[in-house]
């Protein structure tokens, strides 16, 4: 069942019809045996009854009736085929949907965890092998037993002793099969190692080759990224060499059955307990009653890789969404944290923080790398909820909103844009669907890009390449505050937004900063501490703490941290290349 | 390189294999395939046995039936063990051939200029390396001893077949030749082929739309995007859907009536059969031919079915080894036989012209680029960003190789020094760090392999590593990444610029621009830089104006071209561009955000 839950990525039911009619289709196909058995019956007539004519008229009728069941068998195909492939795409469209909508609902913090591409393979590649369990291995593997088990009564009929020493020793082979799946997870273990290690090993000289060959590497790490091909290649082959003897080994059990068979019969026929036509059924219906399943059982192991895939589509299913309101927000944007204690899954970073950011004011965070401070901005955009203690919006706990509408009531700004594949224009107009035309130009002439933007060959509608490669970092940010600009929202949240860049671009981000942080609520995280001595209040983290706050020149009378700070920063400015 | 080979001979050739292997996989899979005909045999020639004996049961010989029992068993068995011996052989053909021809790719990359793997192609080339590897590997392993055992079992029936009886013969094949005419019809078909077509486009979009949607996921959610009004994936995908199931709809007919076919071989030969039964209605021997026909045709279709599926596989391996082929055609640098070695280390561009692309009329990145970078002094590069600063950092280590023009140093063309010679004379730090999957020691003795612990931790030091350093669990020996620990990119850069230290080269490319996280990692790096450029030839580019007040040699470049030149008094005076920069670079400098406007 579990499996049947897996294969379809959570939606067994959709498994009934396809399977039902793979189920007819498959005993249709099972008529034309039984049409040329009582035909060979008819042939053979005359020489085992001494006399008896060949009865030509009826074996004229047995063609008809091939040819009316291979009628019946297109009329019988066509609804297995339509349920099968119809369903299967449906189930993945859907099924696409819903994890795109799960995963929008996921903290964020769960997504940065995992490897985007990996994510995406899920939505498109396990998707398309959860499309083919459906649409071809489960009926194919429903329909392998279908021959066989009809088979089955009827010769029981006929002779139970033929009919057991026929399948006796399918029970074995279906044994080993299913032993032989944990056979293969140990013994995968070693090779999963093996790959990854490969992988990772291509990665970093693919990654690390300039850094190899300015230090005349290339020779020494090549070594290591050989030795780990070389390693992938030994376990394949040892995986192959062990695990292929044991699907041979069941194969050939289940089809010794027919010699056991000849075995059994002979000794029957001799004993006058067969006649020769009984023997002669059993033989030709044994020479192809195991097609099917020998076909089930190659297909068996790409039957578990699919149900692995739509296992672990289920499994992400499973992972918890935030939840919340919707009602309206407060009315104050005044933000609180309140005993705040918070990690990535290990040591806490943020520490029983309580800060509080007012309405309309301009909070800066300051403090070592490793501080904390662009966790304070992820909590309230709520891309994590707290550990402990709670972050306050207007009074009201952040984890009581639907983290969505939470977030229209924030602009944020990254350090690292991401632009959509779209025209400009539209990855400006993210910030407010539905916002017209001239709304965008004007955010974006207060974010200084509408002139680079006229620059461009197609203006706001030139398209922009996956992550935005097109753009340079500086635009790539105007463009993100052009977003924000646009959004219009109360609170603003800056982080680290004009880190790195050169001085024609930073004097022009300034200035769309300017037009974006007024009469909002802002916080912000800056490593130039001159650019946030004008903030109405400096928070000052060290080590997921807060060791002191207040007005640029309060805190430099204070001489704490941010007084030693702000001095080997002047000393920077004062630096000086020279050799 | 022969151009003409393709496909399989071409692989092989890459690959340096030798078809040995191969050949045994084949001739093992025909043996295993003729094999596993034994027991249909067995069983017609006991029905045979059975027949001629019909009429007296007593009379049949039962030991030669039980031996064609054993026969049968015999054949199975020795079918499934031949089977087994050609699919390792293939497969370790496979494995030997995706091994050589990951060696092979990885070795040539290493040759490559360094530019080749920048951030776009890194990811192409390992799809190359891994998918196109892997397909390769899965054609060899599995489906190639496949298609030879199908290809075997097919020809030997199909003679059988017509030896014993033409028009039985005919009659066997006919439904499975009608199928293949109709669905060829169907796939070839105008409407079928642009289908296709359209099914591959759609299915490149939703791919592109997915990864889109995952990687921007934090955009969407911070401007509440949901999935139905995330219009791109959405419609892609819905697309997507829909041509799948007009794909399902186009094929119904065809792929159904091709299934039936397959399944009616009975359908065709019994009529046929018994048309000419009824002409000798008392030949036995006619009559075991057509037994012999009905138990051994439904076997005919499976496995030459299978050869027509794996036939159109083979396409796969003709596409994944041009892609190779495309990768092994990159020009590697080329080795020089007669090195030749610098004396002295100043720097030198003449008429330097290069463009990213090697096409014609391609803008330049930079054009008749002439300057000299003093030995052991500072040469800045500044302009606004595209004017051509990092190209002109990124041709001394030859990440690429000017199209006009040279490079000398110390009076010697780059091109004409051994490249590693080059790469211990120029050291180049950029804002891009990488460390190995190794330990902070064998990180930082990267820069010298034949490193004394004491130099090690020197270069540290003077790197401004020590401190942090000291304060990890293991200190030098605490591994950096997956299982141990992940250094902040301040920290990163430090070790980086310790390396560079450690291998102390006379001339020092390097960008000022490194992240400069927080106001202590700053100070870090600054005095990091100042131990590493002591007494180099330093080519930087630089972003603060106000850090290269001392330089030697400031060069302005705009648009790939040189504009202006001198040192800061001088470049002031000229009033330029510099000028201009200078003042932005000085107004940004008391900027800091301040409330304005009305309170919302």
């Amino acid at each position: 069942m579990k499996v049947l839950h897996n294969i379809t990525a959570g939606k067994p039911q959709q498994l009934l019809k396809p399977v039902l009619f793979s189920f007819l289709a498959n005993i249709v196909s099972v008529l034309p045996f039984a049409l040329v058995i009582e035909a060979v019956r008819l042939i053979f007539a005359p020489y085992i009854t001494v006399g008896a004519e060949l009865q030509i008229e009826r074996l004229w009728w047995i063609c008809a009736g091939l040819v009316a069941v291979m009628v019946l068998m297109f009329l019988s195909e066509i609804p297995a085929y339509r349920t099968a492939y119809r369903g299967a795409y449906n189930v993945a469209a859907q099924g696409r949907a819903e994890l795109a909508e799960h995963l929008r609902k996921l903290p964020l913090g769960y997504l940065t965890r995992r490897d985007p591409g990996d994510l995406a393979n899920m939505m498109m590649g396990d998707f398309t092998l959860v499309e083919t369990g459906i649409s071809h291995l489960l009926p194919q593997l429903a329909g392998a037993f279908v021959l066989p088990i009809f088979a089955l009564a009827g010769l029981l009929f006929l002779d139970w002793r033929m009919a057991i020493s026929m399948f006796v020793a399918l029970p074995v082979a279906l044994l080993i099969m299913y032993l032989s799946g944990r056979l293969r997870r140990r013994l995968g273990a070693d090779h999963m190692k093996a790959k990854l290690n490969a992988a990772n090993r291509l990665q970093e000289y693919l990654n690390g080759i300039r850094v190899m060959k300015a230090y005349n590497l290339t020779g020494e790490r090549f070594v290591r990224l050989d030795s780990s091909f070389r390693t992938l290649m030994k376990e394949s082959v040892k995986l192959e060499g062990i695990f292929g003897p044991v699907i041979l080994t069941a194969m050939a059990l289940l089809r010794a059955g027919l010699t056991l068979m000849v075995y059994v019969g002979v000794h029957l026929l001799l004993g006058g307990e067969l006649g020769i036509l009984q023997l002669a059924v059993f033989l030709i219906v044994g020479t192809r009653i195991y097609d099917p399943l020998t076909t089930a059982l190659a297909n068996y192991a790409e039957f578990r890789y699919n149900e692995q895939a739509g296992e672990r589509i289920v499994d992400l299913l499973r992972q918890p969404v935030m939840t919340g309101t919707t009602a309206p927000l407060p009315e104050s944007s005044t933000i609180r944290f309140d005993n705040v204690t918070f990690g990535y899954g290990g040591e806490p970073v943020l520490k029983q923080l309580s800060i509080e950011m007012p309405q309309g004011s301009l909070t800066a965070i300051v403090g070592p790398s490793g501080s904390g401070k662009s966790t304070v901005l992820r909590l309230i955009s709520r891309f994590y909820d707290p550990d402990e203690g709670s972050v306050l919006l207007g009074g009201r706990n952040i984890k009581d909103i639907d983290p969505e509408h939470l977030l229209g009531s924030v602009s944020v700004v990254f350090q690292d844009v991401y632009l959509f594949q779209d025209t400009i224009g539209n990855n400006i107009a993210f910030g407010r669907p539905g916002a017209s035309q001239q709304d965008i130009q004007q955010a974006a002439e207060m974010a200084r890009c509408h002139d680079f933007i006229m620059k461009l060959p197609l203006g706001y509608n030139t398209p922009v390449g996956e992550g935005g490669s097109t753009l340079s970092g500086g635009e790539k940010q105007r463009i993100s505050i052009a977003r924000a600009i646009l959004k219009n929202a109360p609170i603003v949240l800056l982080d680290e937004a004009t880190a790195s860049l050169d001085p024609q671009n930073e004097a022009e981000i300034q200035k769309g900063i300017d037009a974006l942080i007024t009469g909002r609520t802002v916080i912000v995280i800056a490593h130039r501490l001159k650019t946030i001595r004008g903030a109405d209040n400096i928070i000052v983290l060290e080590d997921g703490r807060l060791v002191e706050q207040g007005r640029h020149e309060a805190l430099l009378l204070r001489g704490g941290l941010y007084d030693r700070l702000w001095k080997l920063q002047q000393q920077s400015v004062g630096f000086r290349i020279t050799s | 390189m022969s151009k003409t080979k393709t496909g399989m001979s071409r692989l092989l050739e890459i690959a340096g294999e030798k078809r040995g292997l191969l050949i045994l996989s084949g001739v093992l899979s025909s043996v295993s395939a003729v094999l596993m005909l034994v027991p249909f045999l067995s069983v017609y020639f006991i029905l045979a046995e059975l027949l001629r004996h019909a009429s007296s049961p007593g009379q049949v010989d039962s030991d030669a039936m039980i031996r064609w029992g054993w026969i049968a068993l015999g054949g199975l068995i020795g079918g499934l063990v031949t089977s087994y011996c050609g699919i390792m052989c293939s497969h370790i053909a496979a494995f030997r051939i995706q091994y050589n021809l990951r060696v092979r790719m990885t070795e040539h990359l290493g040759r490559l200029p360094l530019g080749f793997l920048n951030g776009t192609s890194t990811g192409a080339v390992k799809k190359t390396l891994e998918q196109n590897v892997d397909k390769v590997e899965n054609f060899v392993a599995h489906q190639l001893p496949d298609l030879v055992s199908a290809l075997a079992s097919t020809v030997l029936m199909i003679v059988a077949m017509f030896w014993l009886s033409p028009p039985l013969a005919v009659a066997c094949l006919l439904p499975i030749l009608i199928g293949m005419v109709v669905q060829s019809a169907l796939m070839m078909s105008g409407k079928g082929k642009t289908s296709v077509k359209q099914y591959h486009d759609s299915l490149e979009q939703i791919n592109a739309s997915a990864v889109q949607y995952v990687r921007g996921m934090p955009a969407v959610k911070v401007f509440g995007q949901t999935v139905h009004s995330f219009r791109k994936f959405y419609s892609d995908m819905t697309r997507y859907r829909d041509y799948c199931l007009e794909f399902t709809d186009r094929y119904q007919s065809g792929y159904v009536l091709f299934k039936t076919l397959l399944a009616s071989s009975f359908t065709f030969i019994l009529p046929v059969g018994v048309y000419m039964l009824s002409g000798q209605p008392d030949s036995m021997s006619f009559a075991l031919v057509l037994l012999f026909f009905l138990i051994m045709a439904p076997g005919v279709s499976s496995p030459l079915y299978k050869l027509l599926m794996l036939a159109s596989s083979t396409r796969d391996i003709g596409e994944g080894v041009e892609r190779m082929d495309r990768l092994l055609a990159q020009q590697p640098v080329p080795e020089i036989i007669m090195p030749l070695s610098p004396h002295a280390f100043d720097v030198e561009f003449t008429d330097v012209t290069f463009s990213y692309s090697e096409e014609e009329g391609a803008t330049a990145a930079l054009s008749e680029v002439s300057f000299r970078a003093e030995q052991g002094k500072v040469t800045a590069l500044v302009g606004p960003s595209g004017s051509g600063k990092s190209t002109v950092a990124s041709l001394v280590p030859r990440f690429w190789d000017p199209q006009e023009g040279a490079i000398r140093i110390g009076g010697v063309d780059i091109r004409y020094m051994a490249i590693h010679e080059l790469m211990n004379t120029v050291a180049f730090v950029f804002q891009e760090t990488f460390l190995f999957y190794d330990t902070l020691y064998e990180n930082i003795a990267v820069g010298k392999p034949e490193a004394t612990l004491d130099e090690v931790q020197a270069a540290a030091r003077a790197a401004q590593c020590d401190e942090f350093i000291s304060r990890l669990p293991q200190g030098y020996d605490t591994l950096i990444g997956e299982g141990g620990v992940y250094l902040s990119g301040g920290e990163e850069q430090r070790i980086a610029v310790a390396r560079a230290i450690l291998k102390n080269a006379p001339v020092l490319v390097l960008d000022e621009a490194t992240a400069f996280a927080d106001p202590e990692n700053e100070h870090h790096m600054q005095l990091a830089l100042t131990e590493l450029m002591r007494g180099k030839t330093v080519i930087v580019i630089a972003h603060r104006l106000s850090s290269i007040r001392e330089a030697a040699q400031i060069l302005v470049l705009r648009d790939g071209q040189i504009v202006e030149r001198g040192d800061h008094d001088s470049l002031i005076d000229l009033d330029g561009l510099y000028t201009k920069m200078w003042h932005v670079y000085s107004g940004t400098g008391d900027w800091h955000m301040e409330k304005g406007g009305e309170q919302l």
